[in-house]
């Protein structure tokens, strides 16, 4: 029996202070077959396979490699029985070329005077050109990691594990970082590796990447495995529901909405970075009182610089931004917070918190300097208990111990929970919101959306920046669809199919020209056929079994929207939903 | 009950340290032929702690305790600019330079002006704050305008402040005999030179108050004022600061505004109060040695008090230590170094003794 | 001119090969400010060597100070471990562990000077007397007009830099040791990955780093002061910070930094004495080189070349 499989994971029991990581766990993985790990955040995919991967040993059960049982005690010792793994943070070192970074730790070695050993670098830069041909993953040996893009630095990282020989290759989240065209490739790139005889693991919470590419898939839930599927008869609605545990809702409750004024006034907006590269380019747009806007886009297309400019964190280079009639284009932070801006950043654990500060002192992050806080420079503790007090209550955040809590050793759905706390409490006119719900468990992201919106009903003005496309589309009353730092389609929620959000953020819809397009608008059609849905304002649609599929996609968001699986659009969904830590485990 | 806790908890680690250090220079001093307890014993004498066998005219414990206390009143200016720095995420590595040229802009401006008291102490004082608030500003203004690492601009201006000042003094204000700055007035002086009391002469150190003042000042910065507020966010995260409004530029400019004005009054108190004069070419190591002690401190302002006078207590009893206990006064930076040595790791310690604690009571809840 | 030269040159030599410590423990990710202190006791360890190694040979040997050479730089590696139990072992603040390495090496070198001295040679001295070295002249290649005067009256020590540098150099861009050391200031975690133990390297690197400023001490010690005493620490270390600093992390333009450090302060010795200045004008002649970094960094701090993960402890658990 034991030989049929390369890997076995027999019995795995993992626990960390405060949780089951792994509840009794079986795997077992058949030779050059395409293995998915599905779960949600947390359920315990990448602790498994860290396990495999020697860089933590499992409190009980065994794990066999070619039949033979074995103790992994290190990456090395994983690196010599053929596994490799690309993490989800790259490995790389910036200022070093391509070829430095595949090959070290194993580099080729020549004897400089017939006895001092030195680094071959043209035997490694042409091992490296002939492994990237024979692989067809296309790297250039000496360009320098730093000057080329995220998806090359990638298939850097395959190349290592190649060049280790690895059999065994575990992709960990592989496509969080990509855009929709780098992941149709990335998605190649793996089937080819299939096809030349290697075993894939591919731990991802994306359906559809599943079922384009896995023959297999075990869906994890909080620790414990549930069923191990064969990937062509399963639909993905099943292996939805099996992952969530439970049947997938897809509605908020959302009353329609109702406009009033204007509250912001974004007009010809430029940005620049501190590369001096235009990331935002001529943004115009307003939003009103009870009016939820969200901005759609693959990461990196200049969404976050838009909210960061209206926050006043980044400079603006030229155009107005407009608060209740009042120019602030050039107003200090502070000045846009008392004028009536909340803000919710993307990086809660750098700007959205004082990791080191108390929760009490962090929940008057916006408003220490104000009464009851603050009297003639002099801070009253009373004031900022009282104020901790009420909000951990309201706002239901959990924590060691209470008010006088280190905010650092709280969980990040609790960081965020009082970051959101926050920063409603301003009650400001307008609340921004980027990525709300990153990283966040289902019933922690329902939350959040309840709340944002309340507050729309309140007569907010609402900004949604979300990469999550389940979100936007179950939130937003109007969306915006950004693409390489420009706006794309302003249009009211109702009036676009999640197809064609996806189109506008990848710029199909736009320009019809370049090569890259066609392979693109290619999956936007496919898509398109397939789904036939379009979810409209009112919600769901028909689309049934791959639609639901979807919306888990983005961790269960759900939504209305159901729509096509396929679509381009979807794609995105999950991606970058997380990037930099937040994730698992 | 739970606010004893906090302390002791915020105490116990140091205390480890220098029990450790203490242990470990008395094998030394035992290896070396003499009798650590009496080395010690020494030390206490030496300060006016404990009673010596036999006293000369004019002196008493005293007179030791008080010249003591005229000794360790400019470390607990250094410590405290430090700290002041150290909090708002900043190393101030040049408070000897800060020192040096607040010290020697006051005497050259007071010291050799034949001011009367009344006038020349607080000038003194004024003087020592604004040229030290001057040095550290620039400092900051390096930071954050031009993003030079602040170890970096000190440990320059450090030795810049050093040789230019030790070539004035070469050239205009130098003392042929002592090769040293001629004497301040004493009337500019900020300790009172063996001054009569009942039948004693002692040195009376008027900065000490100052410095008493300083240190609750320093206390209710950080505790109670929004400054301290956002000093103290801006050291645990710059850019979670910038996000809640804060101007962080600004704030590290004042930062390190205060803390050179710390390091100015540690450096009048020292060069007008306790010394008199300044040496040419020479950078005390007051500053540096103030890293440590605010270190063992645990940069609060209170806890600074008693390392300060720890470490003091250890370089100001060296010398009775070598008449008495035979046992070389160098030994006096060891046994400092050794504590020190050993609070740079405390942070390392506590985070380790925490790290079982929690996993202590992890199983706990598990067994139940 | 030629003594502008002579002097600047032996002077600029042992501070460029402190430097280079600095680059190798920097480069590997770990803040490295005690030059000084390794400097320093690295000289203590040499001319005590050379103290004791003295009597057996006779007045005009070179001997003792090719064992002090040696011994400085293994005093100085020994002592950098200091420094490696810190800052890796208890991961204590680099910045702070630097300054505390330099007050433990001059606390120790004062005390044990003078306790060897009572000891072993009966005598109450602070200081280690050591001979000044011989200089020698290479025929022929010292006539070249200007550049003749690189090749006299040159210590043999200068020989031994600018060989240790190039090995130095070779290790750094040549072999997988260096490789490692640099991809350690960079990301450590790629290391790891690659199945290397940064920690152990960045061990090498202290180490490394101690032996050079060991070696850099000496060399000092044995031309500008005739002895050893803890008066040593007049700022070297932090000059060749300074340097490094200046040379943007690399070795070549490190040794342009030391180069200029060294002309500056001879041709400003000469200037003084050429135009009569009386001797305390010499003091402002030495804040040239720190005047010029930091007007340097006003300047160019934007392109600043610092490795990425400096400073930064390597924590293998943390993702």
């Amino acid at each position: 029996m034991g030989e049929e499989y390369i890997v076995e994971m027999r019995h795995i029991t993992k626990r960390f202070p405060g949780i089951v990581a792994n509840d009794d766990v079986t795997i077992q993985i058949r030779k050059g077959e395409i293995y998915a790990l599905l779960g949600e955040n947390g359920a315990g995919k990448s602790t498994l396979m860290s396990m495999l991967f020697g860089m933590y040993e499992p409190d009980e059960g065994e794990i066999l490699i070619r039949g033979e049982k074995v103790k992994i005690e290190s990456p090395n010792h994983a690196t010599r029985l053929n596994i490799g793994m690309v993490h989800q943070h790259f490995k790389l070192v910036s200022n070093y070329t391509v070829a430095e970074n595949i090959v070290m730790g194993m580099e080729p070695v020549k004897k400089v005077l017939g006895c001092i050993p030195v680094v071959d670098i043209k035997k490694a830069n042409s091992d490296i050109r002939a492994l990237s041909e024979k692989y067809g993953l296309a790297v250039n040996p000496t360009d320098v990691i730093e000057n080329i893009n995220v998806s090359t630095q990638q298939r850097v990282e395959i190349l290592k594990m190649l060049y280790r020989e690895a059999e065994i290759l575990i992709f960990d989240e592989p496509t969080a970082v990509l855009t929709p065209q780098e992941i149709d490739f990335l998605l190649e790139i793996i089937k080819g590796l299939r096809e030349k005889g290697k075993t894939i693991i591919l731990i991802t919470h994306k359906l559809e990447e599943i079922k384009r590419i896995a023959d297999r898939c075990a869906i994890l839930n909080r620790g414990k495995l549930i069923d191990v599927l064969d990937v062509a008869e399963t639909s993905t609605r099943v292996m939805a529901n099996l992952m969530v545990g439970r049947e997938v809702s897809f509605e908020t409750e959302k009353k329609p909405a109702d406009f009033g004024k204007v509250v912001l006034d974004v007009s010809n907006l430029n940005v620049f970075n501190k590369q001096e590269f235009q990331v935002v380019k001529n943004v115009s747009f307003q939003v009103h009182e009870g009016e939820i806007l969200a901005i759609a886009g693959v990461a990196g297309n200049g969404q976050v610089e838009i909210a960061d400019a209206i926050a006043g964190l980044m400079p603006v280079r030229s155009g107005k931004i407009v608060l209740n009639g009042e120019d602030i284009t050039g107003a200090s932070i502070r000045e846009r917070t008392l004028k009536g801006i909340s803000y919710i950043p993307e990086d809660r654990q750098n700007y959205g918190v004082v990791m080191d500060f108390t929760l009490s002192e962090n929940l008057a992050l916006k408003n220490y300097f104000k009464e009851p806080f603050c009297r003639k420079g002099m801070l009253d503790n009373r004031a900022f208990e009282e104020n901790s007090r009420r909000l951990i209550e309201k706002y239901d955040i959990r924590s060691g111990q209470g008010s006088g809590t280190v905010v650092r050793s709280m969980s990040g759905g609790n960081q965020q929970k009082a970051i959101v706390g926050r920063e409603i409490e301003l009650a400001s006119p307008l609340m921004i919101f980027v990525q709300p719900t990153r990283g966040l468990d289902i019933g922690a992201i329902e939350n959040i959306h309840r709340q944002m919106i309340a507050e729309r009903d309140r007569g907010r003005a609402i900004l949604l920046i979300s990469l999550e496309l389940d979100e936007i589309m179950n939130c937003a009353d109007t969306i915006a669809v950004i693409y390489n730092g420009e706006l794309q389609k302003i249009a009211s929620a109702g009036s676009l199919t999640t197809n064609q959000v996806g189109e506008f953020m990848m710029g199909v819809r736009q320009k019809e020209t370049e090569k890259s397009t066609a392979g693109k608008s290619e999956a936007g059609k496919e898509a398109a056929g397939k789904s036939a849905t379009g979810k409209g304002t009112a919600g769901k649609s028909e689309a049934g079994k791959e639609a639901a599929g979807r919306s888990v996609t983005g961790k269960g968001t759900a939504g209305k929207s159901e729509t096509g699986k396929e679509a381009a659009g979807k794609k995105v969904t999950g991606k970058g939903a997380e990037e930099k830590g937040g994730g698992e485990e | 009950m739970k606010n004893k806790n906090k302390i002791w908890n915020a105490v116990k680690i140091p205390l480890l340290a220098i029990l450790c250090s203490l242990v470990a220079a008395g094998v030394i001093i035992a290896l070396t032929g003499s009798n650590p307890f009496r080395a010690y014993y020494a030390l206490l004498q030496g300060s006016g702690l404990a009673p010596k066998a036999a006293y000369a005219n004019y002196k008493s414990m005293l007179t030791d305790l008080f010249s003591y206390v005229n000794y360790f009143t400019p470390m607990i200016f250094a410590a405290l600019a430090v700290a002041v720095a150290l909090r708002a995420g900043l190393f101030n590595i040049g408070v000897s330079g800060q020192m040096l040229a607040a010290g020697f802009t006051a005497t050259v401006l007071v010291g050799y002006s034949g001011l009367g008291a009344v006038a020349a102490k607080p000038l003194v004082i004024l003087i020592g704050m604004v040229v030290g608030g001057l040095a550290g500003a620039l400092v900051g203004f390096l930071k954050y305008r031009f993003n030079i690492n602040e170890v970096v601009s000190t440990i320059m201006l450090n030795y810049i402040f050093q040789y230019v000042i030790s070539f004035l003094i070469n050239t205009y204000f130098v003392d042929p005999v002592s090769r040293q700055s001629v004497e301040v007035s004493a009337a500019s002086r900020l300790t009172l030179m063996d001054t009569q009391a009942g039948n004693l002469k002692i040195d009376i150190p008027l900065g000490i108050l100052v410095a008493l003042a300083a240190v609750v000042l320093v206390w209710i910065l950080f505790d109670k004022t929004k400054l301290g507020y956002e000093l103290k966010a801006v050291g645990f995260s710059r850019s979670a600061a910038r996000y809640a409004g804060i101007r962080v530029g600004r704030c590290m400019v004042l930062s390190m505004t205060i803390s050179g004005m710390l390091a100015g009054l540690a450096g009048v108190t020292y060069y007008l109060g306790y010394m008199g004069s300044i040496q040419p070419k020479v950078l005390l190591n007051t500053g540096f040695d103030a890293i440590a002690v605010s270190l063992l401190g645990s940069n609060n302002p209170f806890g600074i008090i008693f390392s300060t006078m720890l470490i003091s207590l250890i370089s100001k009893g060296s010398t009775y230590m070598r008449s008495t206990a035979g046992v070389d006064t160098e030994i006096a930076s060891v046994i400092t170094g050794i504590i020190l040595l050993f609070s740079a790791c405390s942070a390392y310690i506590r985070h380790r003794l925490e790290r079982r604690r929690s996993e202590k009571a992890q199983t706990a809840k598990e067994d139940r | 001119m030629n003594g502008i030269l002579i002097d600047g040159l032996s002077f600029a030599l042992p501070l460029f090969i402190m430097a280079i410590g600095g680059i190798y423990c920097e480069k590997s990710g770990v803040t490295m400010l005690a030059v000084e202190g390794l400097q320093g006791f690295g000289a203590f360890v040499g001319a005590f060597a050379a103290v004791l190694a003295a009597g057996g040979f006779s007045g005009s040997s070179q001997v003792p100070f090719y064992i002090a050479i040696l011994c400085a730089a293994v005093g100085g590696g020994l002592f950098a471990l200091l420094h490696a139990l810190l800052c890796l072992r208890f991961q204590a603040n680099q910045v702070i562990s630097g300054v505390v390495v330099n007050i433990m090496a001059m606390a120790l070198t004062a005390y044990l000077t003078k306790l060897l001295n009572r000891l072993l040679f009966g005598a109450t001295s602070d200081k280690f007397v050591l001979t000044v070295s011989y200089r020698f002249t290479v025929p022929g290649l010292s006539r070249i007009p200007l550049l003749g005067a690189v090749f006299t009256n040159v210590y043999p020590f200068e020989v031994i830099i600018v060989a240790v540098a190039f090995v130095a150099w070779f290790v750094m861009y040549k072999t997988r040791f260096g490789m490692h050391l640099r991809a350690c200031g960079d990301n450590p975690h790629a290391v790891d990955a690659a199945g290397r133990q940064v920690n152990r390297i960045r061990l090498a690197a202290i180490v490394i780093c101690g032996a050079l400023s060991g070696l850099g001490g000496i060399c000092f010690a044995y031309s500008i002061s005739a002895n050893f005493s803890a008066s040593i620490y007049v700022g070297y270390g932090y000059l060749a910070i300074a340097a490094l600093i200046f040379g943007n992390w690399r070795i070549l333009p490190t040794l342009g930094a030391c180069l200029l450090f060294g002309f500056a302060r001879s041709g400003g010795y000469k200037l003084v004495q050429v135009l009569q200045m009386p001797s305390s004008y010499q003091d402002l002649v030495m804040i040239l080189p720190y005047v010029l970094t930091l007007l340097l960094l006003v300047f160019f701090s934007k392109q600043n070349g610092s490795p990425r993960a400096l400073g930064e402890i390597y924590d293998k658990g943390a993702r």
